[in-house]
């Protein structure tokens, strides 16, 4: 089964992702999918956090900032992957050369949607950021039109797609597993 | 009527265009003041809120006064309320002023869907 999970900041989106990935695995290969490069002490230390929440939880975690496919390279596609975020992995895509890349979020759609087909088992992260009362700059529109195409074709790709709330779980399509 | 909203970039268009078998034609995309009630759809209402704040006018009066030309539309809006309150006063009003028309619009709509990644979860 593969999972889109999106939703506001600290509502609970990693939690339950994290629950969701151990109980697709079940006996089978665990993968956390970690995609921030980490630039700032804030950063390693939400790093730091987060590992320490799937501690003991039997992940084995790779690290993958860009080329999302590469992954594949080493895991098991019978296994379960939790990646958490396209956010992230947006943000590198866009701005880790020396310009921006406009056509990051079209990659990013379909790099996610070829990893979402190629595996058995998903669990993909992502934020919703469209909701807010602002009028942005040029490159800040463009981030969040780039990753909203790649939320949609994730949730077009994926057997279920949630959105979560304070906590909760509002089920847009598709069922929870077991 | 319907309501359709959702945040940014969506795909609430192309909901309401397959749900609705709406043409190219039928969508009057609001960028001011004025809105084509002659088209079935209306999209971004949210502009057509933020030209009334711009314009000292009030959006749910301009849809009172009209209220029989878009009684079996789509109305689709931009939700704008989820973010942090904005430092400019233009803007904030701009979300009070979308919020309030579309409680107005929800209020009298025969269906009121919110659109999350291309998907509906229907509120009405």
């Amino acid at each position: 089964m593969t999972i889109f999970l999106s939703g506001g900041a600290k509502n609970g989106k990693s939690s339950l992702a994290q629950d969701l990935a151990v109980r697709l695995a079940g006996d089978g290969a665990l993968y956390y999918v970690a995609t921030m490069i980490p630039v700032d002490e804030e950063d390693r230390q939400r790093i730091r956090r987060h590992v320490a929440d799937r501690a003991g939880m039997g992940f084995e975690t790779i690290e993958c900032g860009r080329h999302i496919f590469d992954v594949l390279d080493s895991a098991d596609r019978n296994g379960t992957f939790l990646l958490d975020s396209v956010t992230a992995l947006l943000m590198n895509e866009m701005f880790a050369g020396s310009h921006i890349d406009k056509q990051a979020g079209e990659r990013c759609a379909s790099d996610l949607a070829a990893f979402i087909r190629s595996v058995n088992n998903a669990v993909i992260v992502s934020d919703a950021i469209y909701s807010d009362a602002e009028r942005y700059d040029e490159i800040t529109e463009l981030y969040r039109t780039s990753l909203a195409m790649a939320d949609r074709a994730c949730a077009a790709e994926c057997d279920t797609v949630i959105e979560m709330v304070a906590g909760q779980p509002i089920i847009y399509k598709g069922g929870l597993p077991e | 009527m319907v309501l359709i909203i959702g945040g940014a970039f969506q795909g609430k268009l192309n909901w309401a265009r397959e749900t609705y078998a709406l043409a190219d034609s039928d969508v009057f995309s609001c960028s001011g003041l004025e809105i084509d009630f002659s088209r079935r759809c209306v999209y971004h209402l949210e502009e057509f809120t933020l030209a009334c704040v711009d314009a000292d006018a009030d959006p749910v009066a301009c849809f009172e006064a009209h209220a029989e030309q878009w009684a079996d539309s789509v109305l689709i809006c931009d939700d704008v309320s989820c973010g942090v309150v904005p430092m400019s006063a233009r803007l904030r009003l701009w979300r009070n002023e979308t919020g309030r028309l579309c409680q107005y619009l929800a209020a009298h709509a025969d269906r009121v869907s919110r659109i999350f990644c291309g998907l509906e979860q229907r509120l009405k």
